[in-house]
């Protein structure tokens, strides 16, 4: 990305174009350390970083990692709650199409998923605040929590929190159950072609036990997969769901990142990124080895 | 099933046509030109069908417009992704050194968070469509080289490909003549899918500013309906955010259903569900 945070602020096409002489802009780069060679730069940023000093954000001129730590919280409560939810329909709607397989339910709940998985999530977000947030008058339109509110007990807290949070991860929800929906129907079709399930069925077992011990559990191994490689892109792809709804999250703070050119601040997002993605994996495959026994002796 | 694929193709494939005619006539299907400025903030009536904007654009002529915008980025990206995708893929499965020169770098382009870096570039460049082809065929290749390299590898391990080899068909006669054929199915889906992607990543860029403000795509119409703040206390969005906005739902409604439709026509194992699905 060509240009810095002052050239930004200096650049004439800007809002409020600052003007700034050349010996002040030395003294501003001299004092965020940017007129020192790169690799200087470089070895200070890494020896920072083991530290846990990620650098100084310029433009919101605070330490990165409390800028980040401070959005992250909103971020992981957004992911994790519509993850959760997300999953659990999927693999449940998937299962019960998968089982339904060639009927009329199956047919029905396939159009009906593609269907409302075909909606960008900003214009999903947008619909939801006009009827809900506006119409009805039943959620707020933005935000995290209520601005400037005091609370009475801990639970006004939480209730003004989860008010907040139903719109945003409803439209996460919606925009994400397609995947896990389509995956969990696939390998179900898969597993119910297995011959174990026709000995189970040979052997008298009833639908439903076949269903969830038989099918079911085994049908359940790639959505542990995917669930952990989409977690990391989840959460930049709040991105249009936190500008739609003002949430306060990465995402948002990625996105002024770039629009005010502030280096440190990109960086460490990056690397909150990086460790959300490899955590997130590393989980999956503990979870893969006691989901799946075969795996660990190979 | 089979049955409903087909019924379901037939419709993805109807709604898809209509864009594309919308898209080709779009000069003579508009009542008005899209930068020619009227009264804004209009109402609509028999005069603007969709009303007007904030700086007094013809709505629907707005509209008819996007729809070329957004589908010529869809398709020229697509197409020139399959056809360099499917060019490394093939020669990354048919030949082992080179294919695994291009293996490493595609490891590289997949591990890179795909969004933030296509927002970082999109936000350091001139808006313009030009540009954002350019951005998203930076990523469009690597997963369709990758999926063609796998199919290829198993490709080249059956007889007749040997047979071939005997009796004197050189490298190339044999990847094109041979393979290329068996791996066309897989790029026809790849080429949906990779469609899908880019009308919603080209939308949601556009969303957050980052596209043409001149050859407005859907996308953008809703950027700047977005941003005017009349939206949420009137009834504007209702001819100023919906429309727009449905066009890219049935778009994306289009291809996925051709997409599905296509998958089992081309792959006869998933007509009967006793083989499973390789994942």
């Amino acid at each position: 990305m060509p240009g810095d945070a002052l050239s930004y602020l200096t650049d004439p096409g800007a809002d409020i174009p600052v003007r700034m002489t050349e010996e002040k802009r030395e003294i501003l780069l001299a004092y965020y350390g940017l007129d020192k060679p790169i690799l200087e730069q470089y070895i200070n940023y890494m020896v920072g970083i083991t530290r846990g000093d990620l650098g100084w954000s310029i433009y919101y001129s605070a330490p990165v990692l409390e800028v980040i730590l401070g959005r992250l919280k909103w971020t992981l409560l957004l992911v994790g709650t519509s993850t959760a939810i997300h999953v659990t329909l999927g693999i449940l709607i998937g299962a019960a199409s998968a089982w339904a397989h060639g009927r009329t339910k199956d047919v029905c709940l396939l159009v009906s998923i593609l269907s409302i998985s075909s909606f960008p999530s900003f214009f999903l977000g947008i619909l939801m605040v006009i009827f809900f947030g506006i119409k009805l008058d039943i959620f707020p339109i933005g935000g995290a929590q209520t601005a400037f509110a005091t609370y009475q007990s801990p639970f006004g807290e939480i209730f003004d929190i989860l008010h907040h949070l139903i719109l945003p991860a409803a439209t996460l929800v919606i925009s994400h159950i397609g995947g896990t929906y389509l995956l969990m129907r696939n390998s179900m079709l898969g597993v119910l072609g297995e011959d174990y399930i026709m000995t189970a069925r040979a052997k008298g077992l009833s639908e439903r036990y076949i269903l969830h011990r038989h099918a079911l559990t085994n049908a359940l191994l790639p959505i542990v997969t995917m669930t952990a490689m989409t977690i990391g892109f989840m959460i930049m792809g709040t991105i249009f769901v936190e500008t739609v709804f003002a949430y306060p999250g990465i995402g948002n703070l990625l996105y002024n990142a770039v629009l005010y050119h502030d280096y440190p601040l990109l960086q460490g997002i990056f690397l909150f990124m990086t460790i959300a993605i490899v955590g997130a994996n590393f989980l999956a495959d503990m979870i893969y080895v006691r989901l799946d026994p075969r795996v660990d002796h190979e | 099933m089979t049955e409903g694929r087909k019924i379901l193709g037939s419709i993805g494939l109807g709604i898809l046509t209509i864009f594309v005619i919308v898209a080709v006539l779009a000069p003579h299907i508009a009542p008005y030109d899209p930068h020619q400025m009227y009264r804004p903030m209009e109402h609509p009536s028999s005069r603007h069908l969709l009303g007007t904007n904030d700086i007094g654009n013809d709505i629907l002529s707005e509209i008819i417009y996007g729809t070329r915008v957004s589908l010529f980025i869809a398709f020229i990206v697509s197409a020139i992704s399959m056809l360099v995708g499917t060019s490394l893929g093939l020669i990354a499965g048919y030949f082992d050194k080179l294919g695994f020169l291009i293996m490493r770098v595609v490891d590289i382009f997949l591990t890179i968070p795909r969004l933030p870096l296509i927002i970082i570039i999109a936000a350091s460049m001139r808006p313009s469509i030009w540009n954002l082809i350019a951005i998203f065929l930076i990523f469009g290749w690597t997963m369709t080289a990758r999926i063609i390299r796998s199919e290829v590898l198993t490709l080249r391990t059956r007889y007749y490909i040997d047979a071939t080899k005997m009796i004197g068909g050189g490298d190339f006669y044999i990847l094109w003549r041979h393979i290329l054929p068996n791996v066309i199915p897989l790029v026809v889906v790849q080429f949906i899918m990779e469609a899908i992607h880019v009308i919603l990543a080209e939308s949601g860029l556009s969303f957050l500013g980052l596209g043409d403000p001149v050859a407005r795509s859907w996308g953008m119409v809703l950027h700047y309906a977005f941003e005017c703040p009349i939206i949420y206390v009137s009834d504007v969005w209702m001819w100023w955010m919906l429309p727009p906005g449905l066009c890219i739902v049935f778009t994306v409604l289009g291809l996925t259903f051709v997409g599905y439709a296509l998958e089992e026509t081309l792959d006869p194992r998933l007509k009967n569900p006793a083989y499973g699905r390789e994942l």
